[in-house]
């Protein structure tokens, strides 16, 4: 893993557990239902390996994306197939695809969005905002390679925090995404305790 | 992504799968079907360098070439075939033209080697699936939810029909 060390990605996936610990939360006032939170995933991969690491490039999905302003760069981004999206919509009573549906999404994005980056706020004292969401239905491959090109740059390793949020009861899945730049991730660390 | 491949077997596929700013570029010999792809995802190769040319507009181009010539592709006969260099992101706090840079700039890297576009399908806000089939050279494109277009050479797509009639 290139420049991460063990203790490293530990204190990374302790962080993104928080973040979509306070996520979950969110995502369960928002629907009236309990949400689950998976282990999440710290990976420092190869740029090229990275969206094959997330899943099927050519799979289509909705990414709702806030880009991340103020001590922190980078992107934060919800991923749903499109079975959730209908899932979740249809728990909030709109239907996917119309201008509600859109909105709705975006809404969405932006609360779970926003409660992610305060318990990163929390956790390591960087001042973070998100940006307005962003909303985008298409291949895997396409939207994570346009996310990660501005932020991974011209280093090879892509640091992906990758956790996911479950709704009891319903089939509703929710990918999320942290990827901060390269230089964001170093200072985080330090943040964190664990600088290179 | 930010690779580089090419093959002279007829009946393989190289696909360049999800491209949202970066671009596909394909090398064709359509003498031989010798065939390369690099999935181009940045317009320059920044100081210091890396060690991967495929990533880069610049580097990705005479890197390429390379590939295809050694497979017994001949330089004066390549054609390029581009898709990609869309803008899917708007406002979400990075910069937002990579795609349309990242165009121009395998464009101008392919005129500075003398290499010609055959076909190209950039721009727009859509992601797209470039996909090169060896030997018998046709490229086709597809975005997501959408039909298989064949991008290269124009009438493959009658082409095609034509020798299915036939068996």
């Amino acid at each position: 893993m290139a420049g991460y060390s063990n203790l490293q990605l530990d204190a990374l996936r302790e962080m993104a557990n928080v973040g979509s610990g306070m996520a979950g939360t969110a995502l369960s006032h928002l629907v009236g239902r309990s949400v689950d939170i998976s282990v999440p995933k710290a990976m420092a991969i190869p740029a090229a390996e990275a969206v094959e690491a997330i899943g099927d490039p050519e799979a289509t999905v909705t990414a709702v994306m806030l880009g991340i302003a103020g001590e922190l760069e980078g992107i934060v981004a919800m991923l749903f197939a499109h079975a959730d999206e209908a899932a979740l919509c249809g728990l909030l009573g709109v239907e996917t695809g119309g201008e509600l549906g859109h909105s709705a999404m975006c809404e969405i994005g932006n609360i779970l969005g926003a409660s992610y980056l305060g318990a990163l706020t929390a956790m390591s004292g960087m001042v973070l905002e998100p940006t307005p969401p962003q909303m985008v239905t298409d291949m895997l491959g396409a939207i994570v390679a346009s996310a990660l090109v501005p932020t991974v740059g011209s280093l090879d390793a892509a640091l992906l925090l990758d956790s996911s949020l479950h709704i009891e009861g319903v089939a509703c899945s929710c990918s999320f995404l942290l990827l901060p730049t390269a230089a964001s991730a170093g200072e985080l660390l330090a943040r964190l305790g664990v600088p290179a | 992504m930010g690779e580089l491949v090419a093959s002279r077997h007829p009946g393989d596929v190289l696909g360049a799968i999800g491209l949202g700013s970066c671009i596909g570029l394909a090398l064709i010999d359509p003498r031989t079907g010798v065939a390369g792809l690099a999935h181009v995802m940045l317009p320059a190769t920044p100081a210091g360098g890396t060690g991967t040319p495929a990533k880069f507009a610049d580097t990705a181009v005479p890197a390429l070439t390379d590939a295809v010539v050694r497979l017994g592709g001949m330089k004066s006969r390549l054609v390029a075939v581009l898709a990609g260099g869309a803008q899917m992101l708007g406002a979400a706090g990075v910069r937002l033209d990579v795609g349309a840079r990242n165009d121009a700039a395998v464009r101008s890297a392919l005129a500075g080697a003398g290499l010609r576009v055959g076909a190209a399908e950039t721009g727009g806000t859509r992601g797209r699936t470039l996909r090169v089939h060896v030997g018998e050279c046709w490229v086709t494109v597809k975005e997501a939810g959408g039909p298989l277009e064949y991008l290269w050479p124009r009438d493959a797509a009658r082409e095609r029909g034509r020798r299915w009639a036939t068996g």
